[in-house]
């Protein structure tokens, strides 16, 4: 049997993905894969799993894992070894400032204190990290699916 | 010979005809009621449309002077109970947009079309319960729903923090749509009940085994205590170089003393 391409490389950048794996995060890596009729390269996603004890790694960030010496599990081949580009907290590489869309974070806030700050206002300094509304009323962390089967048990999870 | 009949035996399983297959077990579906889209259980609208103070002013009229020294009719005339709801719903959204503002003068950021929105929505979730049948309210009202959803998406991913201090302050909750979309079936639905029914059974049976080990440690720990005191005794006694050290018998009466320590609160429960 052939070896997932994935499995050759020691180090690999991905795309996490949600799943309730604990422990562990999911993770998409794109191939390119060359069809010798065509001669043409198709994108194929892998799937692999990194140990990632505190799940710092949220549904959409970028990051860097490393092959694992040992398998910890049948599953769980990888570990993360940093997160290069974390969702919703982006850093432009010129300049190491903050980024929010297509503007600076600092130029917001001076527009803001042009017109006069408001108290009630979200304020970067004093916010929680990114996670804290994680299964409360953010679920971007899990795959949803469509309510198949009524049981009578509340279930956070379907849509 | 019980190859051979290994071998026959699996010939006979793969030709027994699967497609009218019905399941033995006793896994009671229930299909799951539909929800329109348009209600807070679908739109994640936690809290309902308040009910609002029709005492006061509409939203132009409240700091203007000439009223606070006119006839108390004309000022009833400009209370929110004399004016249509549109104003109630304008009254609302005011205010929860003041709640998110940047600054004094902000009326385009993201927050504050998320405020306007959600302000929107609730006024219009409660009217669709009281007129069922208005199909241009219902578009009108899954439109904004998912350009609401939409825009959560594109901020989630913008800047994740605000994105979490917006659901927090609008009471909202945010759920990304399923990756596979498909329509519920008896037998899909079927399929995946009977497989989780698989996976609690193995589930279970892992539990109880373990269960079973855990029990046997604190007599296993006993014996190894008692073998290698012995050992350790019968090596000084015979004068030949002693192989059991100190250390190895304080670890295990240690684990045998946290065992004990975790066992008794489930006894007594």
């Amino acid at each position: 049997m052939r070896l997932p391409a994935a499995n050759k490389a020691s180090m690999l950048l991905g795309i996490c993905v949600p799943s309730l794996k604990q422990g562990a995060s999911k993770f998409k890596i794109k191939r390119l894969e060359l069809d010798s009729n065509l001669h043409m390269y198709f994108t194929k996603f892998e799937f692999v799993y990194a140990h990632d004890p505190q799940k710092q790694c949220k549904t959409g960030d970028i990051v860097l894992i490393e092959q694992l010496p040992q398998k910890l599990t049948m599953l769980i081949t990888h570990g993360v070894k940093e997160i290069i580009y974390p969702l919703g907290d982006v850093t432009c590489p010129l300049t190491n400032k903050k980024v929010v869309a297509s503007k600076y974070r600092d130029h917001i806030d001076a527009i803001n204190k042009v017109y006069g700050e408001r108290p009630g206002a979200f304020n970067y300094k004093n916010a929680p990290q990114r996670g804290w509304q994680e299964d409360k009323k953010d679920f971007s962390h899990v795959d949803t699916y469509i309510k198949y089967h009524d049981d009578g048990t509340e279930q956070p999870y379907a849509v | 010979m019980n190859k051979i009949l290994n071998h026959n035996k699996n010939i006979i399983q793969i030709t027994i005809r699967n497609y009218a297959f019905k399941s033995d077990l006793k896994i009671k579906w229930v299909r799951p009621e539909k929800i329109p889209c348009y209600k807070p259980e679908k739109s994640g609208d936690l809290s309902p449309f308040p009910k609002i103070n029709k005492s006061e002013y509409l939203h132009e009229f409240r700091k203007s002077k000439e009223l606070e020294t006119a006839d108390e009719n004309v000022k009833r005339l400009f209370t929110l109970e004399f004016n249509s709801r549109k104003y109630s719903t304008q009254f609302y959204n005011k205010r929860a947009m003041e709640e998110v503002k940047r600054h004094e003068f902000d009326t385009g950021s993201i927050e504050i079309k998320l405020a306007r929105w959600t302000g929107y929505i609730r006024a219009w979730q409660e009217a669709m319960e009281r007129f069922p049948r208005n199909k241009r309210l219902k578009v009108k009202l899954k439109e904004v729903i998912d350009m609401r959803k939409k825009h959560l998406r594109y901020l989630r991913r913008w800047d994740y923090k605000k994105f979490e201090w917006i659901l927090e302050n609008l009471n909202l909750i945010y759920k990304p749509s399923p990756t596979e979309s498909t329509w519920v079936t008896r037998k899909g639905s079927l399929v995946k009940l009977t497989d989780k029914y698989c996976a609690d059974i193995k589930k279970d049976k892992l539990e109880k085994y373990r269960y079973l080990l855990e029990a046997e440690q604190p007599a296993f720990l006993e014996e190894k205590l008692r073998t290698l005191q012995f050992i350790r005794n019968e090596q000084n006694d015979c004068g030949v170089e002693v192989t059991v050290s100190d250390d190895e018998i304080n670890k295990v009466k240690q684990l045998l003393e946290e065992l004990k320590l975790k066992r008794t609160p489930v006894e007594e429960n």
